[in-house]
């Protein structure tokens, strides 16, 4: 999966774990306070743009096309449902430049309803990690109760409505710990006011887009991830975010599998 | 395929007294997928608690991190036999300090686990039996779709969010669906799994 975000223009800081011994913990500071990505400059969520059209490109995949859009959204989430009011299942977190999506090997003969939605807010300065060698199960004694997603007290007591657009509320400090070979736990400092949660972010090397790994309740500055093969070499960052108002319905009905399809 | 401790899996369950019998499925106000007409219904369920696992409704818990014995905490349907069968539901991990969990099977009578879902390496990767990855880099945090359609003696079919994602051949015979945190032969907990809106169809 690559990501692009166009908005991401201060260098990384770069930060290098050169340890091989497994369970080592090692704490990595991350890049300096305030010199965070610049937020987003609308002050409201606006009122969509955005003309979804599905396309049935064959029996049981399906393209989506969009247009418009809000220039300073950070990104776009694509969701489905099969009953054009029912509930609605995240497919993916897409970049602000990426228009199109495809849904592929569906269900057959099955109706699919698609919305895409903005969603915005700050995010932190990019910091870089690379994790020592080691196999998933060189961590059988740890519980990762580390992982979990919590409030850390002691955060600043003003905090900045990201949806004013406030540079105050860019989430700073971010910093990573490598609990193992393939577990780093990260901590933040939370300046937001209104978010409906946090997005960790990662932009694997080789990669030249981040993009989202896990959505975070408000509120949250710590929480341990389990990396992939893929994320040994990596930056992270965390975004404060809201979701703007959704497109347009979409929908397109999947056709028959030809037998031995 | 299957795993190395499907008997012990079988044994645990064939012990398993039932804690709990209600009624399972919500009324079908959804329209299951693939081609109808599909009957919806609401197939009968025990709760299975075993070792550190614990059930409260929807949320299934392993509060602990043994690496062996019978760790559990699920659902079990009542069997089925005949017929095309549809499943339906949606999982949220909250959380996942250990690996290798399952979150749904479908078992055969008398021979173990035929079809099961699991999740390792932190909510990020699902794999069925054997260790095979059906999808990787899930974003955490969010809620996925399961849909599997089975076919008792022709196929059984997974979908994760909408997309085709397993399909393996199936005997006739006797078969039940469990959902919820359990601990396979290679994995642990703990971990914390949210279901919600649980739905059976049959035609």
């Amino acid at each position: 999966m690559t990501h692009r975000d166009g908005r991401t223009s201060i260098p990384t800081a770069r930060l290098k774990v050169t340890t091989r011994i497994p369970f080592l913990t090692l704490l990595l500071v991350a890049g300096l306070a305030g010199c965070a990505t610049p937020p987003p400059r609308q002050a409201v969520a606006p009122e969509t743009s955005i003309r979804l059209s599905a396309t049935l490109i064959s029996a049981t995949d399906i393209t989506l096309e969009w247009q418009g859009g809000e220039p300073d959204a950070a990104g776009h989430i694509v969701e489905f449902a099969t009953e054009p009011h029912g509930r609605y299942t995240i497919l993916q977190f897409l970049p602000p430049h990426q228009t199109t999506f495809t849904h592929p090997d569906l269900m057959p003969e099955t109706s699919f309803h698609y919305r895409v939605r903005p969603f915005y807010g700050p995010a932190s300065r990019p910091i870089e990690i690379t994790l020592p060698e080691g196999p998933m199960g060189s961590a059988t004694k740890d519980d990762h109760a580390w992982a979990a997603p919590r409030s850390i007290p002691g955060g600043p007591i003003a905090k900045h409505a990201i949806r004013m657009a406030s540079a105050d509320a860019v989430p700073t400090g971010l910093k990573a710990a490598v609990m193992h070979a393939n577990g780093v736990r990260f901590r933040w400092t939370d300046h937001a006011a209104d978010e409906e949660g946090y997005l960790l972010e990662d932009r694997p090397e080789g990669s030249a887009d981040f993009g989202v790994i896990a959505v975070l309740g408000p509120n949250i500055n710590s929480f341990g991830l389990i990396t992939l093969p893929n994320e040994k070499k990596a930056s992270f960052r965390v975004r404060a975010f809201y979701y703007g108002k959704p497109s347009n319905l979409a929908g397109q009905t999947t056709g028959t599998i030809p037998p031995g399809g | 395929m299957r795993s190395p401790n499907q008997a012990r899996l079988r044994a645990g369950v064939l012990v398993a007294g039932p804690l709990l019998v209600v009624l399972a499925a919500l009324p079908a106000a959804a329209d299951p997928v693939e081609s109808g007409p599909w009957t919806s219904y609401s197939p009968s369920f025990n709760v299975q608690e075993r070792g550190c696992g614990d059930v409260s409704d929807l949320t299934f818990k392993l509060t602990c991190s043994d690496d062996d014995g019978d760790q559990r905490a699920e659902r079990r349907y009542v069997t089925y036999t005949s017929g095309i069968r549809q499943f339906e539901g949606y999982f949220k991990i909250i959380s996942l300090g250990g690996t290798r969990v399952s979150l749904k099977q479908t078992f055969k009578d008398q021979s173990g686990a035929y079809f099961m879902l699991a999740v390792e390496r932190g909510g990020r990767l699902y794999a069925v039996n054997g260790g095979t990855t059906i999808a990787t880099g899930a974003t955490i945090g969010t809620e996925v779709r399961v849909n599997t359609v089975h076919e008792v003696g022709r196929t059984h079919r997974t979908y994760i969010n909408g997309s085709l994602k397993h399909t393996v051949s199936s005997d006739s015979g006797g078969f039940y669906d469990k959902l919820g945190a359990y601990r396979t032969s290679s994995g642990k907990g703990p971990a914390t799994v949210e279901w919600s809106d649980i739905r059976f169809w049959r035609k």
